[in-house]
């Protein structure tokens, strides 16, 4: 099945400005798209419109077929919530079994909870559970009525760093062959799980395209700033300037990963901060008046004079008029 | 060395009952004493004290023990005269009125109208909070028209119901003087927003995302509030019937106005008897009969509603809506 939503809808809360989604996504058959965003981007917003929670304008069509104008219990989709939203007054197996009484052909609830590693679970209520255990249930329950798209709002936000890694690699194996919707503003997460990637801010797509365009060729300052990469004023570096041909409006990104540290190379600057990171040390080095960062196993200390070579092929030119 | 706050929370749970039960049990035993010597004044001031003492043992923290003992006047004030109320009763006057089956009717009645009074305030009173959980335009007016009666006078309220529903106001097929639709009408007009607050706020706590995930999976609006939000709301729509059914119960101002003594169907008898709703009732032999017996006939209704109040807390505890574990 084939998604395709072009939605707007205005949300309003007492004591808040009212703020506004308009978006348009589009999932290919099998295709595990992932929104990114800021927190406050209207990401969730959108996931939920998409689903029929909030009214909305603009269509919503499944393989052609428009289910805008249909309530969610009509829409064929599955969800997976951040905080579970597990029925606490039911057990296990009847929270993954609840919607077989609405879909002819469901999972059996124990094979799901057995494939997802929860087997021993079905009896226990929901309070009793930890977050992942949670979570698993959640997804069985959204797996149990065969959706014809998943749509999924940071299954793995509210748990602790094992878990999530345990739970994302399940997810990359559940979401290998489905057509899903995955909302995220965790870039990791959205490089492992996505065929595509959609930026929103602010209530609007700002790009869309691979995980490869998304990272290393952002359309603007603000995407790449967002999933990570070096965003270079040249005007507050003239040291790197020299080194790259372009206008004086433009900014050029990079991603940390392609800067390479050492005793040599195209630019020497101060090492500002070094902070620990799993097997390797995250470094930012200043130079001129923008800091860079990079990533080594070396442990530099902060003060020391190093070089940075800044491959031309991984850098990277967008506007500034682009800028977010 | 252990915090106040540790030392309170370190007190295991049977350590914690032990302290209640001989907390209550020296209570009882100093009130008795002080009650059998005539001078139940000193148990207003041990009570006082006694507290004091129990909350600086526990805690230590002059905050705690100030907090306590200023909580304990008002305990005091609650708690002794109903104390000396049980204990001044005559036991051949209650035996008596006991047996009287008039007073039968008007337990009947006191219990059955604040019944119908509590089910009428449920049956139109969730369907009303379920949509004020929600939010609509023009919800504050609805909330004040709800909370009306609580500020409004009761004897004002069944002027009210009177010049509503009675003669020359609406449906005036239907006769509300006198009887058991007056009642029950003006019953449910001072306590039905006891059913509908209590109600609201059950439903307010359901997280949205409980029931976007039953709509996602496959349920319908009805099927969504059948199976999720009116399970997970049930003890806070219980407890507005019970609150409902108990200020209908001890309701006087706007009965007594309203329907002052009314006919119905007695089924211990199999026909139609006439009786007054128990409060007015209490208030006519306190004016005809005195405070003995007033009190006699006040001492029965009490145990009745007190009995019916604990069965109904009783079957509404976790392990009824939950599986015991919310």
């Amino acid at each position: 099945m084939s998604l395709h939503a072009d939605v707007s809808a205005t949300f309003s809360a007492d004591g808040a400005e009212s703020f506004h989604v308009d978006a348009e996504i589009e999932v290919e058959h099998g295709e595990s798209l992932v929104i990114l965003g800021p927190s406050g981007s209207g990401k969730t917003l959108l996931l939920e419109t998409v689903a029929g929670f909030h009214p909305h304008d603009g269509p919503v069509t499944l393989d052609g077929r428009r289910v805008s104008d249909t309530p969610p219990e009509e829409r064929d989709f599955g969800f997976v919530f951040q905080d579970y939203a597990l029925f606490p007054h039911m057990t296990v197996r009847e929270n993954v079994d609840f919607g077989s009484r609405y879909h002819g052909d469901t999972r059996d609830p124990d094979d799901l909870l057995a494939e997802l590693g929860v087997a021993g679970l079905t009896d226990r209520y929901p309070p009793t559970l930890s977050g992942g255990e949670k979570q698993r249930v959640a997804l069985a329950r959204a797996l149990a009525v065969r959706p014809a798209v998943m749509l999924l709002d940071e299954p793995l936000a509210a748990l602790d760093v094992p878990t999530r890694q345990s739970l994302r690699d399940d997810l990359a194996d559940v979401l290998a062959d489905a057509t899903a919707v995955y909302v995220t503003h965790n870039r990791t997460t959205a490089r492992a799980l996505a065929d595509r990637i959609v930026i929103m801010n602010e209530g609007n797509v700002v790009q869309s395209g691979t995980p490869e365009e998304i990272f290393y060729r952002p359309e603007s300052p603000m995407v790449a700033r967002f999933t990570g990469s070096n965003v270079i004023d040249l005007d507050d570096a003239p040291s790197l300037r020299a080194a790259f041909d372009v206008e004086s409006d433009d900014v050029v990104t990079i991603r940390p990963e392609s800067v390479a540290f050492g005793d040599d190379g195209d630019v020497r600057g101060t090492v500002e901060r070094v902070v620990r990171e799993d097997a390797t040390n995250r470094v930012t080095v200043a130079v001129d008046r923008v800091t860079i960062e990079t990533f080594t196993e070396q442990t530099p200390a902060v003060g020391d004079e190093v070089w940075l070579t800044l491959p031309e092929s991984d850098i990277h030119v967008c506007r500034q008029a682009a800028a977010v | 060395m252990a915090t106040s706050a540790e030392t309170r929370f370190s007190l295991s749970g049977v350590k914690r009952n032990s302290l209640v039960v001989v907390f209550v049990a020296v209570q009882a035993l100093v009130f008795a004493g002080t009650y059998t010597v005539g001078r139940p004044t000193w148990y207003a001031f041990f009570m006082i004290a006694s507290t004091a003492v129990t909350a600086f043992a526990l805690d230590g923290d002059r905050f705690t023990v100030a907090l306590a003992t200023m909580g304990s006047v008002l305990m005091v004030a609650l708690a002794l005269p109903l104390f000396l109320f049980v204990s001044r009763q005559v036991p051949s006057l209650v035996i008596e009125q006991a047996l009287d089956p008039g007073v039968h009717r008007v337990l009947y009645l006191g219990v059955y109208g604040p019944l119908l009074a509590a089910l009428a305030s449920l049956v139109f009173g969730v369907p009303l909070a379920h949509l004020l959980s929600k939010g609509f335009p023009g919800q504050p007016l609805v909330e004040s028209l709800v909370d009306l009666p609580l500020v409004v006078p009761h004897s004002v309220a069944g002027i009210i119901i009177l010049f509503g529903f009675g003669k020359g106001g609406a449906f005036p097929s239907i006769s509300v003087l006198g009887s058991m639709i007056g009642m029950v009408l003006a019953m449910a007009f001072v306590s039905a927003p006891y059913a509908v607050n209590a109600a609201r706020e059950a439903f307010e706590s359901i997280d949205d995302r409980l029931e976007y995930a039953s709509r996602i999976h496959g349920a319908s609006r009805w099927e969504t509030f059948r199976r999720i939000t009116g399970p997970l709301a049930v003890r806070g729509m219980v407890t507005g019937g019970v609150l409902a059914w108990a200020r209908a119960v001890s309701e006087f101002g706007a009965v007594a106005v309203v329907a002052y003594s009314v006919s119905f169907f007695y089924p211990f008898e199999g026909g139609e008897v006439t009786a007054q709703h128990a409060p007015v009732f209490v208030y006519n032999t306190y004016l005809q009969g005195g405070l003995e017996q007033s009190g006699a006939v006040a001492f029965l209704l009490l145990s009745v509603s007190g009995i019916i109040f604990l069965i109904v807390r009783y079957l509404t505890t976790d392990t009824t809506t939950t599986g015991g574990v919310v």
